[in-house]
């Protein structure tokens, strides 16, 4: 690894997950290493990338990066690789094609540093195009008082790039599965999606770690265009089976939120086949959502009922209507 | 010869009853000092007239049982109060508490009322300092334990391990559920596994068990000793577990011992248990798979007497709390 390890550790480790990611790579790491709170270190997980991905990490002049290579074991394998050689005594996330605000990472040491239960610090985020300008849609989430039920229904940490961690409140839910013979896993390398939900909702059902937020938009979650309908029942298939992997470890709590969770989940799902401009599978998901639980209706009537109205214009009038249609009522995604 | 009234509020078959027994009923104890065990009412433990050089509380912490507490101090201004913390643990609140922020104020606000709070493990001792709930300096840590030697008398198995056991509560606490999901998973027509227990979760055990003619439930155990000589392996896959001394008694009677690691589950860990750390019915599959059917090792650890760590660990705080920190003057106070 060509780099050169500064002889005391820094506070905090910032981990990108980084898959043939030539486009944004430069982008996202001039934003970490620009970040107001400088005691840090970005490690690049590079996850068997066939491109550039690892040349433009060791072009970047700042002795704070590592390069990490490994053959490709997906996002999750990425991430607790990362996790492995971090040496902060808190963990950062970032995705390769993401961008933190300059104030960020300042906000959750402070965050971390004075509410020494919480274990998990987030932020809100802001959408952003493949051109890095405003979409004009953000994820505000609930920022305190969460619970494992809200996290489980409405995944307040909304994406990848959101979370800074404690290091101890990783190492309790570390494990090693059969087979691994390496180092220890936080994240399910089995998942291939909801891998962040199925590593969060554990953390929250086995430890007692808090999981805050801080306010502001301070992350910048790139979405590409038009979303990917095809990935939906794949999307599903995954939490469905982070919801039987985590079920006989709290029995009671998944029955009794399972349900409204799932709602949600095809609430959500139907709102991206909206945005894909797919009516069939639109009206699919938001019935099967319907049918799974009428809790969003009561708990978010102003988003459920905008999903089902939008659902119902797509439906009968198309896609153009849609577009000005949620540009009308809501500037919140997710 | 001192004094120390142990307040208690739980008359059950658990292990608080169990520890309570050996305090009042073991030599060693009762070298230390006269122990009377006071049944009180949780939220009235002042009702009942005390005479004691040292009150030990060892009632669950309650917000309706709180008022009592302030009571209990008030009442007994000049006397030290100890209270042993059986019942929370940070697996306790992952599994039960929505409201940390509440639960903790509660925890808090109690073992404020107290000169010292003893931890039944380090795991647990960890967790009320992590949290900020117990000073460092108010914090001692005594690791609970009955007689052993009953235990240590059996005959450790011998050949192939094929026989697994769980001993306890059928309470969703003991994670009976997910062993036996686990279980059920692991091939081998010659293995079996015993559940030795009664409770609330019986119904739904037996349903997660219906069709493995290899799983057996053989009722409330009231010999332990003799469920555990029937048994090659233990496992405890608890949700919370602020000690667990029923996995001292199966490292007592050298059985492997597959543990989930929460809380004092830690502690056994360093003791010799193994322990699965991956928490979802395929870790426990896999945990179960690597012992079923292997030669039981020849050579064990050396055997613990675990009893005299916690004599001394009260020889300790007696001698911390009621002679300045010098155990020896506190024998000779007491001569």
């Amino acid at each position: 690894m060509p780099h050169i390890i500064a002889s005391t550790a820094p506070r905090v480790s910032i981990v990108v997950p980084s898959y043939n990611v030539e486009a944004t790579l430069e982008e996202t790491l001039t934003a970490l290493l620009a970040q107001t709170f400088q005691d840090l270190e970005v490690l690049v997980i590079d996850d068997g990338s066939s491109d550039r991905t690892a040349e433009i990490a060791r072009s970047v002049p700042d002795r704070r990066l590592r390069l990490i290579r490994q053959k490709n074991r997906g996002l999750a394998g990425a991430r607790n690789t990362g996790i492995f050689h971090a040496r902060g005594t808190f963990i950062g996330f970032c995705d390769a094609d993401d961008l933190w605000r300059p104030e960020k990472l300042a906000a959750h040491v402070h965050h971390l540093d004075s509410a020494p239960a919480v274990g998990i610090s987030f932020s809100g985020s802001e959408l952003i195009d493949t051109d890095s300008e405003p979409t004009g849609l953000s994820q505000q989430p609930r920022l305190t008082g969460i619970t494992a039920a809200h996290v489980f229904k409405r995944n307040p940490i909304g994406n990848g790039s959101s979370p800074v961690i404690r290091r101890a409140a990783l190492d309790a839910i570390a494990f090693r599965p059969e087979g691994e013979t390496a180092r220890d896993w936080w994240f399910d390398e089995s998942f291939r999606q909801s891998e962040d939900i199925e590593c969060w909702l554990r953390l929250a059902l086995t430890t007692d770690w808090e999981i805050e937020g801080v306010p502001g938009l301070l992350t910048r979650y790139r979405v590409a265009p038009g979303g990917l309908s095809a990935g939906i029942d794949l999307q599903f298939a995954f939490w469905e089976r982070m919801v039987e992997k985590l079920t006989p470890i709290a029995p009671e709590f998944f029955a009794r939120e399972a349900p409204a969770a799932r709602a949600y989940q095809l609430r959500y799902l139907a709102r991206r086949a909206i945005s894909a401009g797919n009516a069939p599978e639109a009206v699919a998901r938001a019935r099967a959502s319907l049918a799974a639980s009428l809790r969003p209706l009561v708990e978010e009537p102003a988003k459920t009922v905008t999903t089902l109205t939008a659902t119902a214009v797509l439906a009968t009038a198309g896609a153009g209507m849609i577009q000005r249609a949620m540009a009308l009522v809501g500037r919140r995604a997710g | 010869m001192l004094r120390i009234a142990h307040l208690v509020d739980d008359q059950s078959a658990g292990g608080v009853t169990r520890y309570l027994s050996f305090i009042s009923g073991t030599p060693g104890m009762a070298a230390l000092a006269r122990h009377q065990i006071v049944p009180v009412s949780r939220t009235r433990p002042a009702s009942v007239h005390v005479k004691a050089d040292l009150i030990v509380s060892h009632l669950a912490i309650t917000w309706r049982g709180l008022p009592g507490l302030i009571a209990l101090r008030a009442r007994h201004a000049g006397t030290p109060l100890v209270h042993v913390e059986h019942s929370y643990s940070e697996g306790f609140t992952a599994a039960n508490v929505p409201a940390r922020a509440r639960f903790f104020t509660l925890l808090r606000c109690s073992y404020a009322l107290f000169d010292r709070i003893v931890a039944v493990s380090e795991g647990q001792g960890d967790w009320l300092t992590r949290r900020g709930l117990v000073q460092p300096d108010a914090l001692t840590v005594i690791r609970p334990t009955v007689d052993l030697s009953g235990f240590r008398a059996l005959p450790a198995p011998e050949g192939r391990l094929r026989h697994f056991g769980a001993i306890g509560r059928f309470d969703r606490q003991k994670g009976f559920d997910l062993l036996i999901q686990a279980f059920r998973d692991v091939p081998g027509d010659d293995l079996r596994l015993t559940l030795y227990g009664d409770g609330p979760e019986r119904t739904r055990l037996e349903a997660l068990a219906a069709g493995d003619v290899r799983i057996q439930f053989a009722g409330f155990a009231p010999d332990p000793v003799r469920a555990m000589r029937q048994c090659d392996v233990i496992a405890m896959p608890s949700r919370w577990e602020p000690f667990g001394i029923a996995a001292s008694e199966a490292r007592a009677a050298r059985r492997p011992l597959l543990v989930s690691g929460v809380d004092g589950l830690a502690d056994h860990v360093r003791l010799g248990a193994i322990r699965v750390n991956d928490p979802s019915v395929e870790g426990w599959t896999a945990a179960l798979q690597r012992l079923a059917g292997a030669q039981m090792p020849t050579s064990l650890p050396p055997r613990r007497i675990e009893e005299q760590a916690t004599i001394a660990g009260w020889r300790n705080l007696l001698g911390d709390l009621l002679a300045g920190g010098d155990p020896i003057a506190l024998q000779q106070e007491r001569a």
